[in-house]
């Protein structure tokens, strides 16, 4: 605690709201410069930033979603950075406001404090408590809120004026407080409404407690009558303010309850860690509890105390109400409270922010009795003088050590990924005109809206959800496609639907940040371009056409345009010009100003209660025995060898995060393995599950316990952008030397007859343009399409679900990339549905390679709301579309285009057999680029030849140069198949029909060797059955 | 206050109806003469209509429309009752009729034609294409050269102009003259029996076209041979078998094109079907598998889909290993197999496949453990929470030979 000697001004400068604001300054405003950009909205701001510094009253924005209206958000605090913007960018006008925000918070809970306290010791208190506070570190460093910050400041700014105002009925007071009022809606909507509520619905009823007060003399004397009688007298003040706050709250930001109506949300409810069971799950319960409240947990006592106190009755029910429902899901009452609806929309961690900020005048009021007050008195008289100055230290040192521990919890636990360079893909956007496409950033976390901020090119991606409009992202509980892999099978799925139709959003370019998803992005027929100079893949689909040059968009009357546009920051000039005078005055003490009535209400603060010190030491103490508690439960649960359990858990752990020097820690060191050994036998192990897999859940079931050794089942459910994919393995566990350690497993040890190989091929090289133009790309530049010949289609139906399959060829002379669409009609020859192969398919054929195909027909999951999204994850997760009519028709269109890249065909098949357990097979890798992940496409046919359906497998394990790899497959039981047409009378390549090109490529077409590559298999409705393969390779050379 | 508001009205009323009334005028069309009297320009000439007027002017436009569009005049010189207006170069340079419409406000005063033609006097330009760029040999493929050529303002040549094609191939250059239809000329260059490059150029006025090529592809692959070789023919399961075509050619004698891809189909004594891929190089397709780990009879046959196939080639593999030792210990728990010693008593390669099928007393089966041999040698564990005391068979399966056992299991 900081120790001043007591200084009896009143008029003077107060010097710790001087030093406040100066170390404030220096302590949030040099700290933002490493924290703002890793927040979780800065950068979503300087977006809309970016909108208004080169449109300002056109409000439509084509970057994100395929165009959204940035009504959807107040602007204030966003064109103030805009404005800032044109002094010294962006980020300079980010910083500008951030800094702006830091002085209003700080001034903010300065005059809140005096007007609760009465007493300018206490705000000065006040003040510099607010630059610890946890709550406020928290929503600047980690969250980035800026216009929540800036509105709940002026917020408190305000108080005041509107306190003065009820009191006196005053027009200047009504004034003031409405231009404050009119600055916290435009910069952030929730703010005022629920501030409303909760911060002045309370101090309308303490100012009416007030009056009432000076009525009588004393509280004691004060009764309901009274109270009544002086709420009759100010009613019309309130009820004069109450509607002008809604007025302005309405006016100031109409454009945004225009948009609501218009366009209302229709987002699913987003998971939200707020909405968590603080107890389940403990992240969220750090995040969203410990540290918001950080110290004030043990003062909880004191604040209700005081809060129940006569004058504050109302800032206690308050206080109370928010409190409880900042708890989240951790008790039902919020969700009781607030309605299923509004607790799924509603972020939580607001309550407990605004909680945490009412909190902090009584805080300063405890605070100052500790230091200076009857408290510290109490101490010193009951436990002596050490033990005040060793609790007071205590209670800095618990201060300081949440302030520093949020400060640094984006450092050792980051929320985002790496700092990413945006030079080189601002300049790949802006080359050869790269823009005319959509992109989509993968793994960029929340700096996909930095980089949006840099270039013209759009995304079909974007990070303000609430603005969405497309149903294939407004039915999913996702954040962003980007980080979609955290996001279950509503992730990757959503993902999955823009990678296999990504002509639908003209989507051409994807910037990956993350490996994860590589696989995905081969399989549904995308391309690596290159890697930019930051290490980003730059993936390319072809076949897709340019963004039209008219797209379409939303128009509002201009009457909106203008306000959205003037009103936000009239606000602010108009608030600056009314308080300028107010301003000067308190700064300078130019005047002598009359003394606010509220100061005269200052405690005397003579006596703390006996009672309520010791009530609070057995507060404080269960807290400890509490947190004490929980940070057993951590140790025994992180204690890496302390169990079997913890073992396994941890070793599959290492495993996940690759961290191998820590899992070779876990085997048995009896065992002799080396770590030099055990790196290289994990290191050449490649496939989808060492390289792509991120363990989702991990059963381990231990048994066989003796005193020195068990034995474990480890059932693991990993996922894969591919599908799921689920193991188990068996362990044996040793004790030694009082820790657990695990036995290695065996190892592959097939060794390859030579050392060095050589291989031959054909490679291809594709200029694009060979003449440097920004002009259209010449007519002899253009390539020719590589000529298909489909040589089969037919739609079938299986197990309910309607899917076209059939064969291709590659019938050119180069190698084609395929693209294949099917659109379903009914007998009346309506459209039913289309949609794209996705990886029922290779998509790269070299010259006169055939590929059979299947594609399902997909519907946006859970588009109608009422089904329920599936608990667990499965990114293989399918929602078929249900068809209202019988589809009875198709049409396929397919188009090739020159293919340079994933033409390695070097994969053999090397033995099959089939046993009680399916197909057992080998595969060779005869070639010198390592199969990452191996796909097996199996066509059945029937006795006639005749393809029936396509089935596929991924290989979990890759496939090392020149050696085999080993895969089982269960054949299906295609009894229930039926083949509803069989024709290739609406099939189309490159736009011409099929029919004429197998006439001129093909006129005598030999078509038993189809017959001759299947292998005979008496199955359950086939006879034949082939097996095509495949490979991803992960790491071209 | 009401009584003002209605008197208002009434005479907001009374002026509406007022205006009603009002008599239309009727215009006065002036007598205007059309003083210009050429009407046949050439493109890019400067042109400009004169009228002669004796009336006011001031309400006079000339509305002039033609391909390029339309658009509307105002007199540009005035002198003595006679007014110009000057028609804009991009209508002027564009060929074709130009209409144009002498406006008074909105009425027509007159109406008429000029006729630009195109502008042959100065240079030629020549627009050409050729496509498809690429094209299969033999009798029936072509790719089509068309030309435009124009003059300097972008307008067609008129029809029967005169275009010379040269294309050539290999030592060949042909030369032959069309003539322009519909504002082009075109020419089908046939595809040859010999696979290449045919380049065209064509020639218009003594204006040369840039160079434009097409390239002959080779037609479909035709009937080809195939062998296969290897270091050693026994099953060993290690060594690396390679198929190889001879050099295969279309039905012209062309080479295949690179990277054609030839489906190498082994069918082994068990009627498996397998494969393994090659692309040709310089029409010779190479393909590789590994050796099978057991004696086995495979039949190999190269295909390219739907356009060629190869002859039947055997290739009988001897069995590398003859027989193993297996060793049950630890209450038969432990089971050592080996050492592999394979056709020169050599311990075999690391990596042989050995696979253990685990039944149960009554033949039901339970699961299977693969292990790889390593020095020759390899060992299946089967601990106790994998199976509990019990008879049991093992079917153990390495090289292609199969044992069975019926064991006890018991003990940890």
């Amino acid at each position: 605690m900081l120790y001043f000697p007591t200084m009896k001004t009143i008029k003077k400068t107060n010097t710790l709201l001087i030093l406040a604001l100066i170390v404030g300054i220096a302590f949030h405003g040099s700290a933002i410069f490493f924290t703002l950009e890793y927040t979780y909205d800065a950068l979503i701001h300087l977006f809309f930033a970016d909108h208004y510094a080169s449109s300002w009253f056109d409000p439509w924005e084509y970057r994100w979603y395929t165009g959204f209206t940035v009504q959807s958000y107040p602007p204030l605090v966003h064109q103030l950075i805009g404005i800032l913007s044109y002094i010294g960018g962006l980020k300079f006008g980010m910083y500008t406001v951030g800094l702006l925000a830091i002085v209003l918070f700080i001034t903010g809970v300065y005059r809140y404090t005096l007007l609760m306290t009465g007493s300018r010791r206490i705000a000065g208190y006040g003040a510099v408590l607010a630059v610890f506070s946890s709550t406020f570190v928290e929503t600047l460093h980690i969250f980035g809120q800026l216009p929540s910050v800036s509105a709940l400041s002026i917020l408190l700014h305000a108080m005041t004026e509107i306190y003065l105002y009820i009191k006196t009925g005053k027009t200047r007071y009504f004034i003031t407080s409405a231009s404050m009022l009119a600055v916290t809606v435009t910069s952030h909507h929730v703010t005022p409404l629920f501030g409303m509520v909760f911060f002045i619905a309370p101090l309308m009823g303490m100012t009416v407690m007030d009056a009432a007060r000076e009525k009588v003399a004393s509280y004691k004397k004060l009764s309901f009558k009274v109270f009544w009688s002086s709420t009759l007298q100010h009613f019309w003040r309130i009820a004069k303010f109450g509607g002008t706050a809604i007025f302005l709250l309405v006016f100031c930001i109409f454009p945004y309850w225009y948009n609501s109506k218009r366009n209302p949300i229709t987002q699913v409810a987003i998971p939200h860690g707020s909405r968590d069971n603080f107890l389940e799950v403990t992240s969220s319960g750090l995040v969203f509890f410990v540290i918001p409240w950080g110290v004030f947990l043990f003062v909880l006592p004191y604040f209700f105390y005081r809060y129940f106190s006569k004058r504050y009755l109302f800032f206690g029910l308050s206080f109370t109400l928010l409190t409880i429902l900042g708890t989240g899901g951790s008790t039902p009452i919020p969700r009781l409270m607030l309605g299923e609806m509004a607790f799924n929309i509603l972020t939580l961690d607001r309550f407990t922010l605004w909680a945490t900020i009412m909190a902090l005048p009584i805080f300063a009021e405890f605070a100052f009795r500790m230091v200076e007050g009857d408290l510290k008195a109490l101490i010193q008289a009951r436990f002596g003088g050490v033990y005040h100055r060793v609790l007071g230290g205590l209670i800095a040192g618990g201060l300081l050590f949440m302030v520093l521990f949020t400060m640094t919890l984006g450092y050792f636990r980051p929320s985002q990924p790496a700092k990413i360079k945006m030079l080189p893909i601002v300049n790949f956007l802006g080359a050869d005109s790269h823009d005319s496409w959509r992109y989509l950033p993968l793994g960029f976390g929340d700096q996909m809206a930095w980089l949006s901020a840099q270039t013209n090119a759009m995304t079909v991606d974007g990070n303000y959800h609430s603005a969405r409009r497309l149903p294939e992202l407004t039915t999913r509980a996702i954040e962003r496609i980007e980080n979609s892999k955290f996001r279950g099978v509503e992730g990757i799925g959503s993902l999955q639907q823009f990678l296999t139709v990504p002509e639908k959003y003209n989507l051409k370019y994807i910037f990956s940040n993350d490996k994860f998803y590589d696989p995905i992005l081969y399989y549904c027929g995308w391309q690596r371009l290159q890697q930019l100079e930051n290490g980003i893949m730059v993936w390319e689909k072809l076949n897709v056409a340019p963004i039209p040059q008219i797209l379409p968009k939303q128009d509002v009357p201009t009457i909106m345009k203008l306000m959205w546009g003037l009103i936000p920051l009239s606000t602010v000039l108009i608030a600056i010009f009314i308080n300028i005078q107010m301003i000067w005055v308190r700064l300078l003490k130019s005047k002598k100003t009359e003394e606010h009535s509220f100061m005269k209400l200052a405690l005397p603060y003579n006596k703390f209660s006996n009672k309520l010190l010791i009530f609070s030491h057995w507060w404080a103490l269960l807290m400890l025995v509490i947190l004490g508690y929980g940070i057993f439960l951590f140790y025994v649960k992180n204690e890496e060898q302390l169990s079997p359990n913890n073992v396994v858990e941890s070793y599959y752990d290492a495993l996940d995060f690759k961290e191998f020097s820590r899992a070779h820690s876990y085997l048995d060191p009896e065992n002799n393995i080396d770590i030099a050994q055990y790196m290289l036998e994990v290191s050449v192990t490649d496939g989808i599950l060492s390289s792509y897999a991120k363990l989702d859940s991990l059963n381990i079931e231990i048994y066989d316990v003796t005193k020195t050794s068990a034995k474990a089942k480890v059932a693991t459910t990993w996922i894969t952008p591919l599908e799921n994919v689920f193991n188990n393995d068996y362990h044996e566990l040793v004790k030694r030397n009082g820790k657990w350690y695990i036995e290695p497993s065996k190892v592959d040890n097939d060794i390859p007859p030579d050392q060095l190989f050589t291989a031959n091929g054909t490679t291809y090289y594709n200029h694009g343009r060979r003449k440097i133009t920004t002009q259209e790309t010449y007519h002899e530049d253009v390539l020719k399409q590589p000529v298909l010949e489909i040589l089969s289609a037919k739609l079938v139906k299986f197990k309910g679900q309607y899917s076209i399959i059939g064969e291709l060829q590659n019938v050119d002379d180069t190698p084609a990339d395929v693209v294949i669409k099917a659109t379903l009609y009914n007998d009346q020859n309506k459209e039913l549905a289309n949609y794209n192969a996705k990886h029922h398919i290779k998509h790269k054929l070299m010259p006169k390679e055939t590929t059979t195909f299947k594609i399902n027909f997909e519907g946006i999951a859970w588009s109608s709301t009422k089904d329920t999204l599936p608990p667990t994850f499965n990114p293989d997760e399918f929602t078929p579309v249900s068809f209202e009519e019988q589809p009875t028709k198709f049409n396929l269109q397919s188009a090739g285009n020159t293919a340079n890249t994933d033409l390695y065909k070097h994969l053999a098949l090397q033995d099959l057999e089939y046993t009680e357990q399916g197909f057992n097979g080998v595969l060779f890798n005869s070639g010198v680029q390592e199969v990452t992940i191996p796909q097996l496409i199996i066509s059945y046919y029937n006795k006639d030849h005749e393809l029936l359906w396509v089935d596929h497998k991924f290989v979990t394990s890759g496939v090392r140069i020149q050696r085999k790899q080993f895969f089982n497959y269960q054949p299906l039981d295609l009894d229930s198949l039926s083949i509803i047409n069989s024709s290739l009378k609406n099939c189309f390549v490159n736009g011409l029909p099929n029919e004429s090109i197998a006439e001129k490529m093909f006129p005598n077409r030999n078509s038993v060797h189809g017959l001759k590559q299947t292998q005979p298999f008496k199955g359950k409705g086939y006879e034949y059955i082939k097996f095509e393969l495949n490979s991803y390779i992960g790491n071209p050379k | 206050m009401y009584i003002r508001i209605v008197i208002i009205l009434c005479v907001l009323l009374a002026s509406c109806s007022s205006n009603e009334k009002e008599p239309v005028i009727k215009t006065v069309l002036p007598d205007v003469m059309l003083e210009s009297k050429k009407i046949d320009f050439i493109a890019g000439d400067s042109i400009s209509i004169t009228f002669k007027t004796d009336s006011s002017f001031e309400k006079l436009k000339l509305q002039v429309k033609n391909a390029y569009g339309s658009t509307l005049l105002t007199p540009k010189t005035i002198n003595e009752n006679k007014i110009n207006f000057l028609v804009p170069k991009n209508y002027s340079r564009l060929a074709g009729p130009c209409r144009w419409q002498l406006l008074h406000d909105t009425e027509i005063v007159l109406k008429g034609v000029i006729n630009i033609t195109t502008n042959d006097i100065h240079q030629t330009h020549i627009e050409s294409y050729f496509g498809p760029r690429s094209i299969s040999a033999g009798p029936i493929d072509f790719s089509m050269l068309t030309v435009a050529p124009t003059d300097i303002y972008d307008n067609p040549l008129n029809d029967g102009t005169e275009v010379t094609v040269k294309y050539q191939f290999q030592e060949k250059i042909n030369e032959l003259k069309i003539t322009t239809k519909s504002f082009f000329a075109w020419y089908n260059v046939n595809s040859t029996t010999k696979s290449g490059r045919i380049l065209v150029t064509s020639e218009c006025n003594s204006t040369t076209s840039k160079e434009l090529a097409t390239i002959v592809f080779p037609a479909n692959a035709t009937d080809f041979s195939i062998n296969a070789t290897s270091a050693h023919n026994f099953a060993d399961g290690n060594q690396i078998i390679t198929f190889k075509s001879d050099i295969i050619r279309d039905q012209f004698g062309n080479i295949v094109s690179n990277g054609t891809l030839v489906t190498f189909v082994i069918k082994n004594e068990n009627d498996a079907y397998l494969y393994t891929i090659g692309t040709t190089l310089n029409g010779i397709a190479e393909a590789k598998t590994l050796h099978p780990d057991k004696a086995s009879k495979w039949e190999i046959q190269a295909f390219i889909t739907g356009a060629a196939e190869s002859n039947t080639t055997n290739f009988d593999f001897k069995p590398a290993i003859h027989d193993y030792p297996v060793l049950f210990s630890k209450g038969n728990r432990n089971i050592d197999i080996g050492p592999f010693e394979s056709f020169m008593k050599q311990l075999i390669p690391d990596g042989l496949l050995v696979q253990l099928d685990i039944y149960d007393a009554d033949g039901k089966f339970i699961q299977s453990e693969k292990t790889t041999t390593k020095n020759g040698i390899c060992n299946i564990f089967l601990g106790a929470h994998y199976l509990p005391e019990g008879n049991y068979i093992l079917k153990l399966q390495a090289a292609g030979i199969k044992k069975e056992f019926r064991i006890n299991i018991h003990g940890n």
